[in-house]
């Protein structure tokens, strides 16, 4: 009886008022997931100040070492190697790497890599797509040529536990 | 119900037998907890004292039966609360506005870095405005100030730039103001030498851009030069 009573619309059962409230409740959840849930929020990049600032700084450094090498101490390159990259990022560089590590101890090639700027493009916790302006120059002691280059990279970087490796890397 | 009733009801319950004394004591026991406006049912003890049982059962329903209700609708002034509190969070929330707007300006920005890197030599006119409508500021000024002579060069030169944008992202973002990054290659074709190969430049720029009328518009654009320091 009541129930047609409220379906009358002469005065709603507690049931169906508490039914009307979860209706409610549950839209304004749904729309609160909808909202936090496009791609745009699901992405960092910039608007999580402290974790962009922690990538930039991270890819900086990585590839200042990485890609900073002499001649006549190329272990150092080599362990940088061994602790910022990864995959296939990894297996490129050692094909270049081995590639320099024939031709530079007869020029005696030196080489320094400066970024630039590092914008981050794709953020979460765990991963970003960063782009790379990096400036490297060229010293060859033995006929004391240089020369200075730019390149455009774009870089991947994920993040294990709270280290991050760069697991891609393609010039632009 | 009065110190008095418990008595009669005590001695009725001594007076009658053992299993009647069990019930009536029962019902002495339950009898507190009835409320004060139902003494009736104390005083219609000795008529049979299972009465005083059953009528102690509707009591206790009688007060339950407003639980399930009011627990339904707490439940669902909750859900209310917090479904309508998570939504109008989500939709006042700064970091989601900056996303929506990092993304944005990445989008304009694009276009108009490709705009701004374009010109064909037979619509300068055309190209010069479109260079204008992406632009803002003095960039924007020192584009409307090109005048017959220099409009005339470009057209002359028989160049046909295009400008791709290969990538970009948002360097800084603050407000109405941002700075993005872009990996560009340029095409060059050249109409006085048909023959000839359309050349192929790689180039880096920044641009800072700013938030003019709803629309991301450049301020300034420049090359990022290799720096030797």
């Amino acid at each position: 009886m009541s129930r047609v009573r409220a379906l009358l619309g002469a005065r709603p059962t507690p049931y169906v008022l508490a039914a009307m409230l979860a209706v409610i409740g549950a839209y304004g959840l749904w729309q609160a997931h909808d909202l936090r849930s496009t791609p745009a929020a699901e992405n960092l990049a910039v608007v999580d100040a402290s974790l962009t600032a922690e990538v930039q700084s991270f890819v900086t450094q990585g590839l200042s070492q990485v890609l900073t090498y002499n001649f006549a101490d190329p272990d150092v390159t080599t362990a940088a190697a061994d602790q910022v990259l990864a995959g296939d990022a990894r297996e490129e560089y050692d094909t270049l790497f081995a590639d320099l590590q024939e031709k530079a101890p007869g020029q005696q090639l030196v080489l320094t890599a400066s970024v630039q700027s590092v914008a981050v493009k794709e953020l979460t916790e765990s991963s970003a797509v960063v782009i790379v302006f990096l400036d490297q120059t060229s010293q060859r002691a033995v006929d004391d040529q240089g020369s200075i280059s730019a390149a455009q990279l774009s870089v991947t970087a994920k993040k294990s536990g709270s280290t991050w490796t760069i697991t891609e890397l393609s010039v632009l | 119900m009065t110190p008095s009733e418990i008595r009669t009801a005590a001695q009725i319950a001594a007076s009658e037998t053992e299993e009647d004394a069990q019930l009536a004591s029962d019902s002495r026991d339950a009898s507190p907890d009835a409320s004060d406006a139902d003494p009736a049912s104390d005083t219609s003890l000795p008529s049979g004292a299972g009465t005083g049982g059953d009528g102690d059962d509707e009591h206790g329903s009688s007060r339950r039966r407003p639980a399930g209700p009011l627990i339904a609708l707490i439940l669902g002034v909750g859900l209310a609360f917090v479904g309508t509190w998570l939504w109008w969070q989500a939709s006042n929330d700064d970091q989601l506005a900056a996303a929506e707007s990092r993304d944005r300006v990445l989008i304009e920005a694009t276009a108009a870095i490709e705009t701004l890197n374009s010109l064909d030599h037979r619509d300068v006119i055309g190209d010069l405005k479109a260079w204008e409508d992406v632009t803002t500021g003095v960039m924007h000024d020192q584009i409307a100030a090109t005048d017959e002579v220099q409009r005339q060069q470009l057209a002359d030169a028989l160049k046909v730039s295009e400008g791709e944008v290969v990538d970009a992202a948002v360097l800084r973002l603050d407000g109405p103001q941002a700075t993005v990054v872009a990996a560009v290659e340029i095409t060059v074709t050249d109409d006085a030498a048909p023959e000839s190969e359309p050349t192929l430049k790689r180039n880096r720029f920044s641009a800072d851009l700013k938030l003019v009328d709803g629309q991301w518009k450049i301020e300034n654009l420049q090359q990022v030069a290799v720096s030797l320091s």
